[in-house]
């Protein structure tokens, strides 16, 4: 009986677990990760980094520009050149990254915790706590994803908090949906009756042996959504519904950026960085699903 | 079968309006009951200058002095009858409203719908024509780059090089050819990308089945293996997910319509939402829903007479073991 | 021309296949190392070996259907062409009609949306037929021939609506169709039930005859192939053991690994546990007067699918003395696992009684029921599936006894250490995950989660069938040495009656959830009475030395070389 064991296996738990960067930097030569994981890895990294210290990563001010040099193209004194009002632009979306990004985890959590929690437990008991639930669940998926955000914020008022409040509902339907076909898949796997036959109550089944593994499914779903949700709070504020100037959502910059697209770097350079985290984010979580 | 088809066509029929109409009472009590309090914030502003006197009227005749229960039922069955209220904001019967924003909505989203689908097609079906190694691993890439870029910023891109650089149309003619084209492009090619994913992942899965190479095995080329073999078990699925993309195309095009400076139901929409003009937003919404589930339930109707797989048995929709379950291909493409 | 001649003169004539240091690689893995062996028109060659071998790679090279990524180096010469050489446009011709290709899984096999009949014609398409009539004329003859009982109706069939059975006939109908020189035939029987499998192989058998094709036959079974072909290839881990005639590695292998494969093949080694399982023979005869450890009495079970009642199990009535193994053997469909699942108490019976240990288990709820499983424990069939991919070994063994909260935490650690050693497994496996362990390290871990509760009873499901039969002769040896020792009673599903006939003391033999017969198992398995266990009996490979005697066995071509 062989007892070899590829080098590598062993290692995949601890990048589950959660600790996501530290760890796979750590184990990058044991995984071979593909180079463009690293990279988006790096990405993420860094657009995680402008959030908790924007000010280690620019000097200038965000909020107060120098009137004379407004409208600049890029160069190098200005990465991504300046605004109507003088203000440095890479500032600008280095400090609004913290809201940005923030709104976007608040909304996935909301996703992941209700949402999580709701599929399981239809998926669990199945009968008519599953019929209930399955029938809300098509009422929160019937109504488009984005219109449904656009009421929540309508009906909280408008600010970055309840545009994050909001993105989060409307991401409840889908992670119900899939936590209760992980949390069905699980419940009649083998290894559930085993434990039953072993002695193990409903509850140490469904804390211990079906909730772990719904979620490993359910982990590369999250980070997809991480990235949806900056899509969509970039949505709400280009529309207006967060946090008014002189906040910097990035969502909110492109917005400002498309009344003065004589000067595109206004538009652009925003929706660069938007579009290069959710590039990343997406690649994380196609990598995920496929090492699980 | 054809008595099963038909139950399960009833039960199917029953749930989707059950859905609408849960649909209707889940956003009426959204927005009437979460903290916020739109309608007296719009009265009391001094700058709409109405008198306490017509603000009392005013919540009279919108029946807003009801319990919440009475009021629901109260639109509920206005709502099931037809009967759509005024708007708060112009007083005009919502109905009219629509009825003036629809048809430039609908030629967008059919204009978006069909970019999307022939999108997809191209770059899916492209996939596998293309040699391996160059144009292959570039069209694989377009889905999820499409999928990372916000349409507005599509829109914005397209406007500033196909408007102002290259001069194919102004943006003060939003409902000319080429306008309406590239909104429509906007619109569509975020969709497209969900479509394209969900038929690239299948026609990998079904390419990777025994029956290919067993279909190889007897003399078949690339070409005959894809036209007879992998293209109707890939695509039939995707009837399921395209349904699903509806409700994308409604959301999207509120935004696109903004992008593009065009009238119609989003820019309906954006206007209520900064004036709080709750009827019409209910309206709209409920009616999307209708939109939704009546498309979702027309692909779950067709579906079972598409796919000879598809068994039906007494309490609903099933397949013989080992054939991939169509709702977990499409649980990708709602989270998409 | 004897087969041993074509393989010791490679000068002669060209052989129809030729196969040269082939040599398979995915990236640097390198799953097929040098394999060399030839075969002759008409002739029937088997590529032995255990799942990772590299048999069924080897097929996929000669057949030029290696999934992307994989690399195949040294030469394929068939039928006079170098055939990894060609392009995939030059090879394309002789697909079908110089090489057919008959695999493992007929259910995966053919497009699930398009009737048979459709993609029948595809194969029809490669002999000139004038036009769709002539076509279907030939694909109808084609099935009559392969021995489908309805053409017509098989012809506008999808897949789904016929049985295993009927789709791997429509395969190699498909495959022997455009009349090909060589059939590559991949485990092609695994995946079918026993008595299905002896019909697909005759049929495979008496086509190659009558139609003078070559065979190239992808087994994991010594038996079957030596029964069926005179030239064997032996393999592991991607390289050649041994090769030669039939008849010289089955009776005088050379290789450590021939010797090994064939003294683990149950059907060639009947008494190879003899000393285990004799105590139990004598627990048997003792066992006369007392009280049974399980009883089983005219127990029925029926289950209502879509209105129609299908009774799974029909006044089954058995009954297992203490430390001894009672076997329940059928094939899929005959209640074996429904019959498991009430003895177990995870279905409730309609009408009659299981006695377990002297306890009743009718009208338990669970919580009664937990009380049964402390002595009664399961072994699933698949080890894949049964322990959770989420836990370490160690949380594996000890969950039992943390749920049923037996002893200390020192106590419970120096039990679980005591469980994974009696199956062989060392504590370094301790803080591993399943997934990093071999099917047979998994299984082993199953068995050590049932011991550690110190279970009187062990129910088996079929516990080897996912297993490979080095590993199956390794497990065995710790059920019957773990029987010996602490006098458990085994309730053994199977459907392999060789691996019965190996360690069971009594049997029953299911078939359409009744058991048509039962008692000792040397009583019925050599001289069964009824007309289904004689069907199963025949099913048995038996090699070439006929184990089975007073068994009709039908071998045609290696007729003449019984044994010496």
């Amino acid at each position: 009986m062989s007892l070899a064991v590829p080098p590598s296996a062993g290692r995949t738990p601890l990048l589950r677990a959660g600790c996501l960067p530290a760890a796979a930097l750590r184990g990058l030569s044991a995984l071979r990760l593909p180079a463009s994981v690293v990279l988006s890895l790096a990405i993420v990294a860094l657009v995680i980094g402008w959030s908790l210290a924007p000010g280690l990563f620019t000097g200038q001010d965000p909020v107060i520009g120098v009137p004379a040099d407004k409208l600049l193209a890029p160069s190098l004194a200005h990465w991504f050149g300046t605004d109507h009002l003088g203000r440095d632009l890479y500032a600008r979306v280095v400090y609004g990254t913290a809201s940005s990004v923030t709104s976007a985890l608040i909304a996935v959590t909301i996703g992941v915790v209700a949402g999580g929690t709701v599929g399981l437990l239809a998926g669990f008991f199945g009968g008519w706590v599953d019929t209930v639930i399955a029938r809300l669940v098509d009422v929160l998926l019937a109504i488009p994803n984005f219109l449904l955000a656009v009421i929540v914020v309508t009906a909280l008022g408008f600010d970055t908090l309840n545009v994050a409040i909001a993105t989060g509902v409307s991401a409840v339907a889908v992670f119900a949906r899939v936590m209760r076909a992980e949390a069905i898949k699980t419940r009649q796997a083998t290894f559930v009756e085993a434990s039953f036959l072993l002695g193990g109550s409903r509850w140490h089944i469904l804390t211990r042996h079906v909730l772990p593994n719904a979620s490993r499914s359910a982990l590369p779903l999250a980070v997809l959504q991480f990235g949806l949700s900056i899509l969509v709070i970039a949505s709400l504020a280009f529309l207006g519904y967060g946090d008014p100037p002189p906040a910097s959502d990035w969502g909110l910059l492109i917005s400002i950026g498309k009344d003065y697209l004589k000067w595109p770097w206004l538009v652009y350079a925003p929706a660069f960085v938007t579009i290069t985290t959710v590039l990343s984010v997406n690649r994380i979580s196609r990598w995920l699903r496929r090492i699980d | 079968m054809r008595n099963a088809y038909l139950t399960y066509a009833a039960r199917r029929i029953a749930q989707a309006v059950a859905v609408v109409l849960l649909a209707y009472v889940f956003t009426f009590v959204v927005v009437s009951i979460l903290p916020g309090d739109p309608v007296s914030t719009i009265l009391h502003d001094p700058q709409n200058g109405f008198t306490d006197e017509e603000i009392r009227e005013i919540i009279a005749a919108q029946g807003l002095d009801q319990p919440i229960a009475v009021q629901l039922w109260t639109a509920l069955s206005h709502f099931v009858t037809g009967n759509l209220g005024l708007s708060m904001r112009s007083g005009r019967p919502v109905a009219t409203l629509l009825a003036e924003v629809l048809p430039s909505t609908l030629i967008l989203a059919s204009a978006g719908f069909a970019v999307a689908l022939l999108l997809a097609a191209v770059i899916a079906y492209g996939t596998q024509f293309l040699p391996a190694r160059f144009g292959q691993g570039l069209l694989r890439g377009f889905p999820s780059l499409f999928l990372s870029v916000p349409n507005f910023v599509i829109g914005l891109v397209l406007i500033h090089a196909f408007g102002f650089q290259l001069g194919l149309f102004r943006v003060i003619e939003p409902n000319s050819f080429w306008a309406t084209l590239f909104a429509a492009l906007a619109l569509g090619i975020p969709i497209s990308a969900q479509i394209a994913e969900v038929l690239i992942a299948n026609l990998d899965h079904e390419a990777r089945q025994e029956y290919a190479a067993v279909a190889r095995s007897r003399g078949l080329g690339q070409v005959g293996l894809f036209v007879k073999h992998l293209l109707k078990p890939s695509s039939l699925p995707v009837v399921t997910v395209i349904a699903l993309t509806i409700g994308e195309l409604l959301g999207g095009s509120l935004i696109t319509e903004t992008v593009f400076g065009r009238t119609g139901v989003g820019s309906l929409v954006q206007r209520s939402v900064t004036t709080q003009d709750l009827p019409v937003l209910q309206t709209v919404v409920s009616l999307a829903a209708v939109v939704f589930v009546g498309v979702n339930l027309l692909a779950d109707l067709v579906y079972p007479l598409l796919d000879p797989r598809v068994t039906l048995v007494g309490s609903g929709r099933s397949r013989q073991a080992g054939a991939e379950d169509p709702a977990t291909q499409t649980t990708e493409a709602v989270t998409a | 021309m004897a087969p041993q001649d074509r393989l010791s003169a490679p000068a002669r004539a060209a052989p129809l296949l030729e196969v040269e240091d082939l040599t398979v690689s995915y990236g640097r893995n390198e799953v097929v190392r040098k394999a060399s062996f030839a075969l002759g028109r008409g002739g029937s060659l088997a590529l032995i070996g255990e799942s990772g071998s590299g048999k069924s790679t080897i097929a996929r090279a000669v057949l030029r259907l290696l999934p992307a990524g994989a690399r195949a180096t040294g030469r394929v010469t068939l039928d006079g062409a170098n055939a990894l050489a060609l392009s995939e446009r030059r090879f394309r011709p002789l697909r079908g009609r110089t090489i057919g290709f008959v695999p493992q899984d007929p259910g995966h096999a053919l497009n699930p949306v398009r009737t048979i009949g459709a993609q029948a014609l595809e194969a029809a398409a490669l002999l000139d037929v004038r036009d769709r009539a002539a076509g279907k004329a030939l694909v109808l003859e084609t099935f009559a021939e392969v021995g489908l009982d309805n053409p017509g109706r098989v012809f506008g069939s999808y897949p789904h609506q016929l049985s295993g059975g009927m789709l791997q006939r429509v395969l190699i109908g498909l495959a022997v169709l455009p009349r090909p020189a060589l059939l590559v035939a991949d485990e092609p029987t695994s995946a079918l039930d026993v008595t299905i499998q002896k019909r697909i192989l005759d049929l495979l058998s008496r086509l190659q005859r009558e139609r003078d094709i070559g065979l190239l036959l992808i087994t994991h079974d010594l038996a079957i192939a030596a029964e069926r072909t005179q030239s064997l290839v032996l393999l592991k881990d991607g390289q050649v053991q041994e090769a030669g005639s039939a008849k010289a590695v089955f009776f005088s292998p050379t290789s450590a690994y021939a010797r090994k494969l064939h003294a683990d093949v149950p059907a060639l080694n009947p008494d190879r546990y003899g000393a285990l399982r004799d105590p139990g023979l004598g627990r048997l005869a003792q066992a006369a007067g007392e009280a049974s450890k399980i009883e089983v009495r005219g127990v029925t079970k029926t289950f209502h699918v879509d209105g129609k009642a299908l009774t799974a199990v029909d006044a089954v009535s058995f009954s297992v003395p203490a430390g001894t193994t009672h076997a329940l053997v059928g094939e899929s469909g005959s209640g074996k696992t429904t019959t498991i699942r009430l003895l177990l108490g995870l279905e409730q019976p309609d009408t009659g009684d299981i006695t377990v240990a002297g306890e009743r288990l009718a009208g338990r709820g669970p919580d009664a029921l937990r009380g049964v499983w402390r002595h009664l424990q399961l072994i699933y069939q698949n080890p894949y599936t049964s322990l959770d991919p989420t836990w370490k070994i160690e949380q594996l063994v000890r969950e039992p006894l943390d749920r049923f909260g037996i002893g200390s935490r020192e106590e419970r650690a120096a039990r679980v250490r005591e469980a994974l050693a009696s199956v062989g497994l060392g504590e370094h496996l301790l803080a591993r995950g399943p997934a990093t362990l071999s099917g047979g390290q998994r299984q082993r871990v199953a068995i050590a989660r049932a011991l550690v509760l110190r279970p009187d009873v062990i129910v088996l499901d079929e516990p080897t069938s996912a297993l490979d039969v080095s590993v199956q002769a390794g497990i065995m040896e710790v059920l019957l040495t773990l029987q010996a020792k602490l006098g458990l009673t085994y309730v053994f599903v199977s459907h392999d009656l060789a691996l019965v006939r190996q360690l069971a003391h009594t049997v029953s033999v299911m078939h359409r959830g009744r058991i048509v017969e039962h008692g000792r198992v040397a009583d019925i398995l050599d001289n069964p009475r009824q007309p289904y266990t004689r069907a199963l009996r025949a099913s048995m490979p038996a090699g070439i030395s006929g184990t089975a005697r007073g068994v009709p066995r039908r071998v045609p071509i290696l007729a003449e070389q019984s044994l010496p």
